[in-house]
């Protein structure tokens, strides 16, 4: 298929996502649907930036809702204490606060490796969720930030269901644009080549810390993003937003969706939300085990598709084109 | 701070250390034999408080739960390394990702076949009493916690140091495939200290429970956050590792907690990150050299 | 075919070097999917108003997670008083929809949007946890949606504040249970007027724990009353050792507490194995700290503990009789604050649909049947406040006592008609 075909697919289907509550409004009049797949794609978003370090940069980082936390706390403080709503102001709030974190957190970590990287992410994580839960004159502590207010573009206010939507929808068409073309530049193809073997690119004259310190504030900054876009859907930061439970959930949708692809994460994203959200409303209420069902998948998907849904789709296509 | 007071506040911290040390020791050597972090280790000290639970409720003997529980769990072990982790021999970074669905699975069933309620379990009787000491009245069984952390170890250390299975361990640590080639049965290996690796992770279930209690949300914390923060600090895979992980944290937490009130949820991580950054191999941890 | 050849190496290798068709496909496939299955899984309802009409109640309870026992616990009591009413409130068949928040926040505020979006409830209850509470007050205000909290203590949801930081009232919003304020207000100002008036204060750190010792301080200087210090450990904290070795160290004997759940059974066994009991210290709190989850495991352990709470399972009223024992013949248990929150949450709403006649189409006349809404329940004379919409109650002292082999709160005092400030 020639690139003008590809390209146009994926502009018709992004154009479609990003008006699905008005030509779904026909099928689907109250706007669950519309709901369900806005926070689908937040997710989406957040797992996309964690992938960059999981998938791509091979960095197994469990503290990255660290980030999320930040930016939704920034974009809903620069919100309240700036006394403005405008999208550039905190949005801008939010992406420049994760990066910060993102820096400092980011220094400290690149140069461990494996499971010391991980723990030393996830006591990071750690310390600024519990920075998050205890310190109420800002952030509101264990009861969390109300009232985060409506995001407004000039004189436009996004905070209806829908416009709320159209704004994470285009939003995660640019990231998604943004890791595509990362995957492709040289920048991500040295990533790749610090994942597989780091001694031979430094022997080849790459600074690797200086690009793991870069991929790391990438996408720490993606997820401030993320986070600020839970904020104005909500209009609500829990403290549990930067916890470790948020950091598991990205990591689950990372894998199970296909870590180290651009498919992945979106298609993990939309499996967890799927386990998380309605599966719970199959079950009958004395049979809660929405968790354990989520482990049995996760565990199926590590003996038999490591490569996770993308992996498995990729399979099927190569079956069915092999015939 | 009176003398007293520091002297009690030792003692809680030594004996909080010995508890964790319990709890870690189990990770420390599945991770040290098979380089496998087995996340679905609060799981197992978890599904060893709530085994605990039933024997006392049947037997009414906590001894007895002592032996039974890591056995339950010993045998558990024994079933899911050949059926589930043999699979993904080598493949370090899936068994581990395996075993966070593996615990996913068991915490939620353990809430089916349990309930959610928050449960305890009371020290046998014996145990259950206090002596005076300096500084005032302190439970027995805290003490017992101290000496049977010290055993467990000295037991360990033998049998690491002095018997042919710690050889062969030691061994396993250093280059499993040589091992293998030399004619050892290395499954049966695996299996047996994924086992045992669950079975002391049932025992500080027990051990720990009239402490730390039973209930909901107990895998975590302090389950596994509590095991991979002194394993990780003192050294992976080592049982020197694990002493000395477990003899920092423990009163470091205490004395943290009680010091600096308001951000006791941070001192645990911040020591961790202390640590790493320090010395990023953890206290007595080696540089591993990659396979 | 180079592209080919490329691409079956990536993913051999699991990645890829650029967005293939059979991603495209497989995500876009796995999103619509996702986006299709609610819609085909629970068919939308038209929202019923008129009587004779299913009567749809959403509850937001916690199943799973460490909150699950309460949940659980005011189920029972849903079901125990639908099946006592022919599974109708008024006229009107009830339907019941449950969600599972889990103790997540991000799970509850998905929930409520689901009922009001999706089932379009007529009304909504439960909620334990604060946070969430104050996560889905702006939700359920714009929605106009009642909302009949059934344990969510924070004092912020019945009062003005000011920018409705943490949160504040809404004219939709009741509380079934308690505020905070009303469970440690009136013991500090009880104690300190009686003549104890130093205390040292111990609880758990976060929202809840540091109301109340807050509310429980301004009751004591009422009196004249003051504070010596606190410890504070986090909440979930595995080892009460250190923080009661604290209070065992220092001067004052009197120590009011707030910890509830895994949090009071372990402060309790550390309190006694560390011999606090015998060396003059007494242990004040508010109910939690020795309601039935946390006696039924501590026992005796907690014997001469005073706290204040707006019930007992030994109150002594025919509501209160006859709801244990119907209760036991259901379920082999004992009720708990739980379920009688949800019971007269469940009870003020079966009181209000009488009064319309089970004619809910109009939402002003709705909440003012809900205001005017008074009777007897277990906990005593029901009532809600009609500026704030907080139960007005009575307060209860009791002293946890050993008898026929039960340990139970006995009652010793009683504060009577307590409201909350409201500001």
């Amino acid at each position: 298929m020639t690139r003008l075909v590809r390209w146009t697919i994926v502009a018709v289907a992004a154009a479609a996502l990003v008006t699905f509550p008005y030509w779904s409004a026909a099928w689907e009049s109250s706007r669950f649907a519309t709901t369900l797949l806005r926070d689908a794609l937040i997710l989406a978003i957040f797992a996309l930036s964690l992938d960059l370090l999981v998938g791509r940069a091979g960095m197994p980082s469990l503290g990255h809702a660290a980030f999320f936390g930040a930016g939704a706390y920034a974009a809903g403080i620069a919100g309240q204490r700036l006394a403005t709503d405008q999208l550039p102001v905190t949005l801008g709030a939010a992406a420049l606060v994760a990066a910060v974190l993102a820096f400092v957190i980011g220094i400290l970590v690149v140069r461990s490796e494996g499971i010391f990287f991980l723990m030393l992410t996830l006591a990071l994580a750690q310390i600024v969720f519990a920075i998050a839960f205890q310190w109420t004159a800002v952030t509101g502590g264990s009861n969390g930030l109300a009232g985060v207010g409506r995001p407004m573009l000039g004189a436009l206010d996004l905070s209806s269901p829908d416009l709320t939507y159209v704004l994470v929808a285009v939003t995660f068409v640019l990231a998604a644009l943004v890791v595509w073309g990362l995957a492709r530049s040289p920048f991500g193809r040295a990533l790749i080549g610090v994942r597989e073997n780091e001694r031979r690119m430094r022997a080849l004259g790459y600074d690797t810390a200086r690009l793991r310190l870069s991929a790391f504030v990438l996408a720490g900054t993606m997820a401030g993003i993320a986070g600020a876009l839970s904020a104005y859907s909500t209009r609500f930061v829990s403290a549990q937003d930067a916890g470790l439970g948020n950091s598991v959930r990205a990591f689950v949708t990372v894998l199970v969706g296909g870590a180290g692809t651009l498919g992945g994460p979106i298609a993990g994203s939309a499996v967890v939300s799927l386990i998380e959200r309605v599966v719970p409303s199959l079950l009958p209420p004395e049979l809660r085990l929405s968790e354990a069902i989520l482990g049995v998948v996760f565990i199926a998907f590590v003996l038999f598709a490591r490569q996770g849904m993308v992996g498995l789709g990729r399979y099927a296509w190569l079956r069915v084109r092999s015939r | 701070m009176s003398f007293e007071l520091v002297f009690q506040q030792a003692l809680n911290g030594l004996s909080f250390g010995a508890l964790l040390f319990i709890l870690a020791s189990g990770l420390s050597l599945v991770f040290g034999m098979m380089d496998v972090v087995n996340l679905a280790h609060g799981a197992f000290y978890m599904l060893g408080a709530y085994v605990a639970l039933s024997v006392v409720q049947l037997t009414g003997s906590f001894w007895i739960a002592i032996v039974l529980a890591p056995l339950a769990l010993g045998l558990l072990g024994l079933a899911i390394e050949p059926v589930l982790l043999r699979r993904l021999r080598g493949r370090h970074l899936d068994q581990v990702l395996l075993t966070i669905g593996l615990s996913l699975v068991i915490v939620d069933v353990i809430g089916q076949l349990w309930g959610r309620e928050v449960r305890s379990l009371a020290a046998p009787p014996g145990l259950d009493g206090s002596v005076t000491l300096i500084g005032g009245v302190y439970p027995v069984y805290r003490l017992f916690v101290i000496a049977f952390g010290a055993a467990l170890a000295i037991v360990m250390s033998v049998v690491y140091r002095r018997t042919k299975i710690g050889r062969l361990i030691r061994a396993g640590v250093e280059d499993a495939q040589m091992l293998g080639a030399l004619g050892v049965d290395t499954n049966r290996l695996f299996a047996s200290t994924f086992a045992t690796g669950a079975a002391l992770a049932g025992l500080a279930g027990v051990i720990a429970a009239p402490v730390f209690g039973v209930q909901p949300g107990m895998d975590t914390d302090p389950g596994l956050l509590y095991s991979l923060v002194v394993v990780v600090v003192g050294g992976l895979g080592t049982l020197s590792g694990a002493v000395a992980g477990s003899l920092l944290i423990g009163p470091a937490d205490t004395f943290g907690k009680v010091l600096f009130q308001d951000v006791a949820l941070a001192v645990i991580f911040a020591i961790v990150a202390l640590v790493l950054l320090l010395k990023p191999t953890g206290l007595l941890g080696r540089i591993r050299i990659a396979r | 075919m180079g592209g080919f050849a490329k691409n079956e190496l990536a993913a051999k290798r699991g990645y890829t070097y650029r967005l293939t068709r059979r991603q495209l496909l497989v995500a876009s496939s796995a999103a619509a999917l996702a986006a299709c299955a609610p819609a085909a899984v629970t068919p939308g309802a038209s929202p019923s108003a008129s009587p004779g009409k299913a009567f749809k109640l959403g509850q937001l309870l916690p199943f799973t997670g460490v909150y699950a026992e309460l949940g659980n616990s005011m189920r029972r009591a849903t079901e125990l008083y639908l099946n006592q009413h022919d599974r109708k409130l008024a006229n009107r068949p009830v339907t019941l929809v449950y969600a599972d928040d889990a103790n997540v926040t991000a799970t509850g505020v998905q929930a409520t949007q689901k009922f009001i979006d999706q089932d379009q409830v007529d009304v909504m209850m439960g909620v334990v946890p604060t946070p969430l509470a104050y996560g889905i007050r702006n939700a359920v205000h714009a929605a106009k949606l009642i909302f009949i909290d059934t344990n969510a203590g924070g004092n912020a949801l019945t009062r003005d504040t000011t920018n409705c930081t943490p949160s504040c009232k809404s004219p939709y919003i009741f509380r079934a249970s308690f505020s905070s304020y009303q469970i440690s207000y009136p013991i500090g100002d009880y104690l300190s007027a009686k003549g104890t008036k130093e205390f040292f204060l111990a609880y758990a750190n976060y929202g809840f724990g540091t109301e109340s010792a807050a509310d429980f301080t301004t009751g004591l200087k009422k009196n004249g009353g003051s504070t010596t210090g606190n410890v504070a450990p986090p909440l979930g904290n595995p080892d009460f050792a250190p923080f009661v070795t604290q209070i065992k160290n220092q001067p004052t004997k009197n120590v009011y507490s707030f910890f509830s759940g895994a949090d009071a059974i372990g402060f309790i066994k550390s309190w006694n194995s560390l011999g606090l009991p015998a060396a003059g210290y007494k242990m004040y709190g508010a109910g939690f700290l020795t309601e039935q989850d946390v006696l039924k495991e501590v026992k005796e352990l907690a014997n001469g503990a005073i706290t204040s709470l707006f019930w007992a399972v030994e109150l002594d009223n025919p509501e209160n009789k006859k709801f244990v024992a119907d209760f036991q013949k259901q379920y082999p248990l004992l009720p708990d604050v739980f379920t009688v929150q949800l019971e007269g949450e469940v009870a003020a709403l079966d009181e209000a649909l009488k009064t319309l006649g089970g004619d809910t189409s109009d939402k002003d006349r709705f909440v003012k049947a809900l205001e005017d809404v008074s009777f007897k329940s277990p906990r005593g004379d029901f009532t809600f406040d009609k500026a704030t919409h907080n139960p007005i109650q009575d307060i209860y002292i009791r002293e946890v006592k050993t008898q026929n082999g039960q340990t139970v709160n006995t009652i010793s005092d009683k504060i009577a008609k307590v409201t909350d400030p409201g500001k």
